[in-house]
């Protein structure tokens, strides 16, 4: 009975046609992940010749003061890219993986970026993810909205029922081959994706396989609930289609909207602002309220002065920037905490929603996500702090320029890891795939046919 | 082999079936006339179980329908008027198909042989159901009530669009089965050919069976006049 009815489906031309629709936009997202992938190893590699470039010419330039350099200096920091986010390019495209940065204030330097073409961010990518997220369950629909009633409606079903008195098995076997297709090809793409984009057999590989396996079986066991009630084939494709307008575009729109009603974060722009007052007003003030800030907030450098009566020191100008970054700092900590609060809010909603849930995932291993950026910044704050006690007190001490080996500075990495426990957001679709699949069996045992 | 027992069945206040008594012993076809509406199909859809009766009993080789519904069917096949099939199936697949749906395994072969007996052609076998006659799908509907050795047959109005050659093809074969000891129930509308292949014809209107007859016992003139006064 199954390879007939593999047969009979495979010698429908919807079906071809559906597979080589999603196949081609399988493969247009693989080129796009490559594209973005390869435009960012660009980027790095540019970015590490131009440090290089940079800091051999402002040694020379800048020979005699140390203050002076590394008011110049430009250290670069990676927010390190795997190969897998050419599969989830989720907010890599707004958000910069790279930052270069002085020693001077930090915050004014955070939200200095450049700005990707608008239209691009408007529509977004047609990454991977997007294709599994939204064409999938659109060609799921297409395969399994009139299961049963096609039989009904082209009059097969009276001779199945009278034939069997178990014709739930014949829908299983349906739904199952259709099931099938689509995770064969599924993985196909996996497969071509690995080869093409180059893509390490590891965990996050393993997560991103699974997590898109369950999301496609998820959408399986709707229409089996689905189905389940028997309607007629339009009433199927019209519920159908509306779940899947609900579950990829409305609730989403409608969680973001909530979210940013419920926590309103202070623009970006408004912390840069605070930071330049907090030291663009420190020219026209006394020096020494700024030096005594700087010693409170670094009791280590309490031994380097400030020249009296002069008017400027490396000391003065670096405490000076400091007080930028502790002025900023209120904002910038409620800036970010909002949008973790933001983040945490979305990741609970998406328990319940699985298409927010995947697209929050698929991003968290591709690190493309929020969460991942603002782990990002944390970082570059941890870096930017390093390089500022390790060269402040050369620059109070005004030590040779001669005496440091600038040839040692490269790019730095962040790299964060995968969760430990990443499985445990396989649970969701679990308990919703069991769910739909149960509700789904008992009403087809206890509908008649 | 088939029995209605007071067979009643009501659409919210109208009566399609009103206390049907029949019963119809292995090698008999019973056919029933009437108009639409009277509820040939309704006593048909009882036994196969596709509708539940409001009141009464069908019964299959003593069973109640409804209650023993798995085992039931096993004894019953049936050829709606029109049979449809899976269109990018072969005749051949068809039958296969069907013939497992109901826990039949036949090789190649066999199938071939049911095909035949069912009088399709040869040539049609292997080739897609889409380009089919009514007649052939008919007949593959045959091959399919026969490939499951049921009992029973149940017919509702099978001959209707046949041409007078596939028609008389098609009576040819459930002679055939009913000599083989199944018990057949046929709606038709056409009286001529429950005259020339039904061992009793019963006559419904309205809902109510007003009149058993045995072919044998009238001509098929007669058969008109009567069932036109009838309905």
């Amino acid at each position: 009975m199954t390879s007939l009815l593999f047969i009979n489906l495979m010698r429908s031309k919807g079906l071809m046609v559906g597979l080589l629709v999603l196949f081609m936009a399988g493969l247009i997202s693989l080129q796009i992940g490559k594209s973005f992938l390869e435009k960012n190893e660009k980027i790095i590699e540019k970015t590490r010749e131009y440090q290089e470039e940079s800091i051999e010419k402002n040694v020379e330039l800048h020979s005699k003061e140390i203050g002076l350099l590394l008011y110049y200096l430009k250290f670069g920091y990676v927010n390190k890219m795997p190969r897998i986010t050419g599969l989830a390019i989720g907010q890599r495209d707004i958000n910069p993986s790279l930052q270069s940065v002085t020693i001077r204030n930090l915050e004014e330097q955070k939200y200095a970026t450049d700005l990707m073409n608008p239209l691009f961010q408007l529509l977004g990518n047609m990454d991977f993810s997007f294709v599994l997220i939204y064409l999938f369950p659109l060609i799921i629909i297409a395969f399994s909205f009139n299961l049963i009633s096609e039989e009904k409606e082209g009059g097969t079903w009276s001779l199945v029922i009278s034939q069997t008195s178990n014709p739930i098995t014949l829908i299983k076997t349906k739904l199952l081959l259709r099931f099938s297709i689509i995770i064969s090809l599924l993985i196909v793409l996996l497969i071509l994706a690995t080869l093409y984009l180059k893509l390490p057999w590891d965990v996050p590989l393993l997560a991103y396989s699974l997590l898109s396996i369950l999301y496609i079986t998820f959408w399986f066991s709707i229409t089996w609930f689905l189905l389940s009630f028997h309607l007629n084939s339009s009433q199927n494709a019209t519920y159908l289609l509306l779940t899947w307008l609900m579950l990829t575009i409305i609730i989403p729109a409608g969680i973001n909207a909530i979210s940013t009603y419920k926590y309103p974060v202070p623009e970006a722009f408004s912390t840069v602002l605070e930071s330049r007052d907090g030291y663009h007003n420190k020219w026209d003030e006394p020096k020494e309220p700024t030096v005594t800030k700087f010693h409170q907030h670094y009791p280590q450098f309490k031994a380097y002065k400030h020249p009296e009566g002069k008017d400027y020191s490396w000391l003065w100008y670096y405490a000076m920037q400091q007080m930028g970054d502790d002025d900023a700092a209120a904002v910038s900590k409620e800036f970010q905490e909002k949008l973790l609060q933001r983040n945490q809010f979305a990741a609970n909603i998406g328990l319940f929603v699985p298409s927010i849930h995947t697209q929050l995932n698929l991003n968290s291993i591709g690190k493309s996500d929020l969460g991942n950026h603002l782990s990002f910044l944390k970082s570059l704050e941890h870096f930017h702090e390093k390089k500022r006690l390790y060269y402040y007190p050369k620059i109070f001490k005004d030590v040779s320029v001669q005496e440091e080996n600038w040839k040692n500075i490269t790019l730095a990495y962040f790299d964060e890891k995968i969760p430990d426990k990443w499985y445990l957001q396989l649970i969701s679709y679990l308990i919703f795939i069991g769910s739909f699949l149960i509700w789904g069996n008992t009403k087809f045992r206890t509908n008649k046919y | 082999m088939l029995e209605a027992i007071n067979l009643s069945k009501i659409y919210g206040d109208q009566p399609a079936l009103t206390n049907l008594n029949l019963m119809i012993e292995e090698g008999e076809i019973f056919a029933l006339l009437g108009q639409n509406g009277a509820g040939k199909t309704t006593t048909i859809n009882c036994f196969l179980g596709f509708i539940e009766p409001s009141s009464g009993q069908a019964k299959i080789n003593g069973m109640t329908v409804g209650h023993n519904h798995n085992e039931t069917k096993k004894y019953l096949a049936y050829i709606p008027e029109t049979v449809m099939l899976y269109p990018n199936l072969s005749g051949i697949e068809n039958l296969e198909f069907f013939s497992s749906l109901a826990g039949f395994s036949y090789k190649k072969n066999e199938i071939v042989d049911l095909l035949k007996k069912a009088g399709l052609s040869s040539t049609a076998h292997e080739k897609r159901v889409n380009g089919y006659s009514k007649g052939m799908r008919q007949k593959v509907g045959i091959a399919i009530a026969i490939a499951k050795k049921a009992k029973a047959l149940l017919l509702d109005e099978p001959t209707s669009g046949l041409d007078p050659k596939a028609s008389n093809e098609f009576s040819e074969i459930i002679q055939e089965l009913a000599a083989n000891g199944t018990a057949i129930l046929m709606a038709t509308h056409d009286i001529f050919r429950a005259k020339e292949i039904a061992n009793r014809i019963g006559i419904m209107k309205e809902g109510n069976l007003v009149s058993i007859i045995h072919s044998k016992d009238i001509s098929a003139n007669e058969l008109e006049k009567l069932y036109l006064q009838t309905v």
